[in-house]
């Protein structure tokens, strides 16, 4: 698998969305303006309802912010075509959902492979899966329906099925919040080790703070605003958030 | 995709079996109900094209049973240029076989007159015998008939057995397979022994049938014809409607309808007669054929409307069922748009979903509607004649398929709009 070119920081400005539930609207993001360096590990750190998932969804094109911009990469994709949002997922974001979200319909290797059905399946990306799915230990299991995987195996189909694209961005919502501790950090160390081996860029939401580590970076929201963005073993002085 | 779509439908296979009962009734019910217009089509076309002749008939008169016209005429006809035979015809229907009522399917006696039968150059009975011989000479005046094959296995008689009809025993001299339902109804005798069974006016016939000799055009004889007969009245004896009385009630009422429209209660002959009215009709095959052209024209608007209920309740089972199954996938479409599905690919799986019940609705309904319809033939093969032509059930099953995608349509709208932020939200 060759490396992509790491992609140049993301950049947010002034990024506010709003939803409006019956007659009661609900800011969810009050205009964060932040950094996040291209091939970092970017962790988003917040009490439930301050805006972090929204955030991510909102970095993946999976709705549009109400206000601001997003620019990766040169383009904002705030103002892409819907066709053109839909190429960006397909080919430069992987996600990874805290409740795995395969298809219960398809084995481990045809959920691997999901992203690519409208477009067809080449036999070598058809290889590429089959590879994916060993790196990730399922070998033996490709041919497995999630509802006969274990909570850690399904998502590490989840994390395959993100790597395919080999994405220059990987967006992952609580990945470890449905597993115990040992197959969290196992799933942590299959990201990490995405984003050394590919380049990619890795955003993850989380409540957990214990999978954090020396050189890993840290966005805080509370209420939809940004209170922080550090790197541990730096002050905030010394922190520069695109770096 | 499709594979995708075919595993999405397994997935769920009591709603999808649903879906496809649905479908599947509704297309052989519609396979089944246009069988009967296309089974009387093809009866129509087959009967009519192995009678060649031209037939000449009361005006108005739908039937030759409902007809009447002098016996003299038929010298004028033979006069004509283009003309080879001209076979009188009496009509009566038959009310006991075997001291049983006949209902239906209907019998008649059809009575002929030998000497002329026989130098027809086609003739449709005699060309049908499988068993025995046709009328001849011998038979004139007798109590002789040829009848169906269908007749003969009905009343288990062959050859030279006796077969009551009307009351009268008449022996079985011959059995004809035409394999029509419109022709297999006739029994076979002389016209002047029905004339005298059925009190018929010897004067009068019901029809004629007139094999032209293929030196003038059947158009031209026509007109000829026609033109013959323009202005001449139809001379009521007042005895005929008697005559031809069946005693069946519906029958005999449209006789009685018939013979009053005619002018039959007037007894007079010498009434005033209009110049250019036309008191005969001359049908070729092809006039026939148009006759009924019309009315399965309207059989089919009929059939169309029966249909259209059945096809309306399969397009709401279809609609439901996409429905249902969308709503409770809207964290799979959101899934999917996460990881690069466009709106277009929903639309296009859902489609796929709807197509694949549609098209194997529209197999297993064709099959179904085919094999209902071979079972029906076989069960009653005296009474119906249904036919599902090849083009019929292709016609069905592109209708399902297009019904099945139509169905689908809605539900993929609707999937299309959905947020995927909020389908994984919910998720």
């Amino acid at each position: 698998m060759n490396k992509p070119t790491p992609i140049p920081a993301i950049e947010i400005e002034e990024l506010t969305k709003e939803f409006t539930i019956g007659s009661t609207t609900v800011r969810a993001l009050r205009g964060v303006t932040t950094t996040v360096s291209g091939g970092s590990f970017q962790f988003v750190l917040g009490p439930s309802g301050s805006g972090k998932s929204t955030l991510l969804y909102l970095l993946g094109a999976l709705d549009r912010p109400t206000t601001g911009s997003i620019t990766i990469d040169g383009r904002k994709i705030n103002e892409l075509s819907r066709d053109d949002q839909d190429r960006f997922r397909r080919h430069e974001v992987g996600f990874v959902f805290q409740s795995f979200n395969l298809l219960g319909n398809l084995t481990a290797i045809e959920n691997v492979l999901a992203p690519f059905l409208p477009i067809g399946v080449s036999a070598d990306l058809r290889q590429q899966a089959d590879h994916l799915i060993e790196q990730v230990g399922l070998g033996d299991r490709r041919h497995h329906r999630p509802r006969e995987l274990s909570g850690g195996e399904q998502q590490r189909v989840a994390i395959a099925r993100a790597l395919l694209k080999q994405p220059k961005l990987v967006l992952a919502d609580e990945p470890t919040g449905e597993l115990d501790h040992k197959t969290g950090g196992e799933v942590m160390g299959y990201l990490r080790r995405l984003r050394e081996e590919q380049g990619a860029t890795v955003v993850v939401v989380t409540h957990d703070e214990s999978y954090i580590e020396p050189g890993d970076k840290i966005l805080r929201l509370l209420d939809g605003e940004v209170v922080s963005n550090t790197q541990p073993g730096k002050s905030p002085a010394e922190f520069t958030p695109g770096e | 995709m499709w594979r995708f779509a075919i595993q999405n439908l397994v997935s769920r296979p009591l709603r999808s079996l649903l879906a496809l009962a649905g479908l599947s009734v509704a297309i052989a019910g519609m396979v089944g109900l246009f069988s009967v217009a296309e089974g009387i089509d093809r009866m129509v076309t087959d009967t009519f094209s192995r009678i060649p002749g031209l037939a000449m008939m009361q005006t108005g008169a739908p039937l030759p049973l409902f007809s009447r016209m002098p016996a003299g005429w038929a010298k004028e006809i033979e006069q004509l240029d283009g003309v080879r035979v001209v076979n009188p015809e009496v009509w009566s229907r038959v009310n006991l076989i075997e001291g049983k009522r006949v209902i239906a399917p209907p019998r008649f006696l059809f009575g002929t007159n030998i000497a002329t039968r026989k130098k027809l150059e086609t003739d449709v009975y005699r060309d049908a015998m499988v068993d025995g011989r046709f009328l001849d000479g011998t038979d004139h005046n007798q109590l002789h008939a040829v009848i169906s094959r269908q007749i003969a296995e009905d009343n288990n008689v062959g050859v030279d057995d006796k077969l009551s009809i009307n009351g009268d025993d008449f022996r079985i001299v011959g059995i004809y397979h035409c394999g029509q339902l419109m022709l297999d109804v006739s029994i076979i005798v002389d016209i002047d022994l029905l004339r005298r069974q059925i009190r018929f006016d010897r004067d009068s016939v019901c029809a004629y049938y007139i094999e032209p000799d293929g030196t003038v055009e059947n158009d031209v004889l026509v007109k000829q014809i026609r033109e013959l007969f323009k202005g001449r009245e139809i001379q009521s004896t007042g005895n005929i409607a008697g005559a031809i009385a069946t005693g069946h009630p519906l029958i005999d009422l449209l006789l009685a309808i018939q013979n009053w429209l005619a002018g039959g209660t007037r007894a007079s002959t010498d009434m005033a007669t209009d110049a250019d009215a036309e008191p005969i009709e001359v049908r070729t095959a092809n006039d026939w054929a148009e006759r009924f052209d019309e009315f399965s024209t309207d059989l089919n608007l009929f059939l169309g409307v029966m249909t259209g209920i059945g096809v309306v309740i399969a397009v709401l089972s279809i609609i439901n069922t996409m429905l249902m199954s969308v709503t409770e996938r809207i964290i799979e479409f959101g899934i999917l748009k996460a990881n690069g599905w466009g709106r277009r690919d929903v639309v296009m799986l859902i489609t796929c979903e709807s197509a694949v019940l549609g098209v194997a609705g529209g197999v297993i309904g064709c099959l179904l509607g085919w094999i209902g319809t071979d079972i029906i033939n076989s069960t009653w093969p005296d009474r119906l004649q249904l036919y599902a032509s090849p083009s019929l059930l292709a016609f069905s099953l592109i209708f399902s398929t297009t019904l099945g995608i139509g169905g689908g349509l809605y539900p993929a709208t609707w999937a299309m709009r959905l947020s995927p932020m909020e389908a994984i939200r919910r998720g």
